[in-house]
C-alpha cells in the first residue's frame, strides 16, 4: 500500500458490525494461505440479503487483485467480506513495527539480543 | 540503582513515553484544523457498448464509457498531519432488488502527496497542456500534483476518461437509472486515524460541498458508431502503470 503505508507501520483495524464501503482499506488473507494483504476496496456489490462481494486493488499496483484471488482459488473473482476480510484499517502509527520486521528479516539479531540480555544478567551485581 | 544500564533504561523509557505522547497529541490536533472542501463534478458523456474484460475472454459484457469534468478544491484538508490524500470518484446505481444495497465502483483515483512527503513515482501529476514545442524550461515545472502557483488539493480535469472499466457484475448496465458519480477522499495521516469523506459538518470540519452528479445509463449502442479512443481507459498518467494497465 505504498505510498500510504510502508513496511513496519502499525495498522489499527476495526471489524465490528460495519458495512465495508468502497475506498476503505481492508486486510484480507489470500484464500488458503496465511498471508495478509492490505489493499483498498474499489468495487462492491451484494450486501443486505446477499453476501457482500468486494474487489480490491493496491494503490501502488496498476491492476486489481483478481490475479491474487485466483492464485489459490481458481475462479474466485471477488472477496467475500464475511469469509476473507480480517478487518478494515482505522488508524496508523508509523515505524513502530520496524523492530519486528528487522528481527524477521535478520534472525541472527535475535541471537545477538539474547546474548546481550544474558550478558547483562551475568554482569549485574545482585 | 545508579548504574549506567539503569540510566540508559530510564532515558529510553522516557523517550518512548514522550514520543507516544507527542504522536497522540499530533493525531488529536487534526480535529482543531478547519476544513472547507468543495468540488464540482460533471458528467460530460456516457455511452454503453458491448466489450470484453480481456482480449482473450469469451463473454461479452456491457461496459459504460464516460467522460467527466472535475474541479476540486481540497487544499483545506491538508494540515500538518497529512501525508497524502487518496481522491477517488465512484459510480453507483441502484441494485435490481430492494433488499440489496446499491453496488459501487471506483472509476478514477489519484494519490495527492503533501509537499513534505517523500517522493514516490506513483503519485498524481497535474496534466499540463500539450504544447507543440517542448522547450527545456517548461520541463522543470512538471511533476507537481497541482497547477502552477496553487497548493496540493487543487485538481482540475476536463473531459477525463476513467481509469477503470465500468460494468455491472451481471454484465448488463444499459438503461439503468439513478446512477450517481460522486467524489470521495481518504486522508492518510502521518500518525492517527484515517478519515474519509464527510458531507455533514463536525465542528471545524465543514462537509463537502458539491462533487455529486446524477445521470442515467443510456441504451446499448453498436460499437461501430463509437470512436476507438473513447473506449479506452486513462493510462500512463502515473509512472507505475505497467502494461496491461
Amino acid at each position: 500500500m505504498e505510498p500510504a503505508f510502508r513496511r513496519g507501520d502499525l495498522l489499527l483495524l476495526w471489524n465490528r458490525g460495519m458495512d465495508t464501503h468502497v475506498g476503505e482499506i481492508v486486510v484480507f488473507n489470500v484464500r488458503g494461505e496465511d498471508i495478509p494483504v492490505v489493499h483498498r476496496v474499489i468495487q462492491r456489490f451484494g450486501g443486505g440479503s446477499e453476501p457482500l462481494q468486494l474487489l480490491t486493488k493496491g494503490d501502488n499496483n496498476p491492476v486489481d487483485d483478481t490475479e491474487i484471488y485466483a492464485r489459490n482459488a481458481p475462479g474466485q473473482a471477488y472477496l467475500d467480506k464475511e469469509r476473507d476480510v480480517v478487518g478494515s484499517v482505522a488508524g496508523t502509527i508509523p515505524c513502530v513495527g520496524y523492530v519486528t520486521v528487522i528481527f524477521g528479516d535478520y534472525p541472527w539479531l535475535k541471537a545477538v539480543l539474547f546474548g546481550l540480555l544474558g550478558l547483562s544478567v551475568v554482569m549485574q551485581k545482585n | 540503582m545508579h548504574s549506567s544500564l539503569v540510566r540508559i533504561q530510564n532515558v529510553f523509557g522516557y523517550f518512548t513515553s514522550v514520543a507516544f505522547a507527542v504522536a497522540a497529541a499530533v493525531a488529536v490536533s487534526v480535529l482543531l484544523s478547519s476544513q472547507t472542501p468543495s468540488a464540482s463534478l460533471e458528467l460530460k458523456n456516457v455511452q454503453v457498448v458491448k466489450g470484453r474484460p480481456h482480449y482473450y475472454s469469451t463473454k461479452r459484457e456491457e461496459y459504460a464509457h464516460v467522460k467527466f469534468d472535475l474541479d476540486a478544491d481540497l487544499t483545506s484538508l491538508f494540515n500538518w498531519n497529512t501525508k497524502q490524500i487518496f481522491m477517488y470518484i465512484t459510480a453507483s446505481y441502484p441494485s435490481t432488488s430492494p433488499s440489496i444495497p446499491p453496488p459501487e465502483a471506483v472509476i478514477w483515483d489519484a494519490i495527492i502527496p503533501s509537499d513534505h512527503a517523500p517522493f514516490h513515482p506513483n503519485t498524481y501529476i497535474h496534466p499540463t497542456s500539450k504544447t507543440p514545442s517542448k522547450s527545456k524550461s517548461k520541463n522543470k515545472s512538471k511533476g507537481k500534483p497541482y497547477p502552477e502557483g496553487a497548493s496540493p488539493g487543487i485538481v482540475k480535469l476536463s473531459n477525463q476518461k476513467p481509469k477503470y472499466q465500468i460494468t455491472d457484475f451481471s454484465g448488463k448496465i444499459a438503461e439503468r437509472e439513478n446512477a450517481t458519480l460522486s467524489l470521495h477522499w481518504n486522508v492518510q495521516p502521518w500518525v492517527g486515524a484515517l478519515v474519509w469523506t464527510n458531507t455533514n459538518s463536525y465542528g471545524r470540519w465543514s462537509g463537502l460541498k458539491g462533487g455529486v452528479d446524477k445521470f442515467d445509463f443510456p441504451s446499448l449502442k453498436g460499437s461501430e458508431t463509437i470512436k476507438k479512443e473513447d473506449l479506452k481507459t486513462e493510462t500512463g498518467a502515473e509512472k507505475n502503470r505497467g502494461s496491461p494497465a
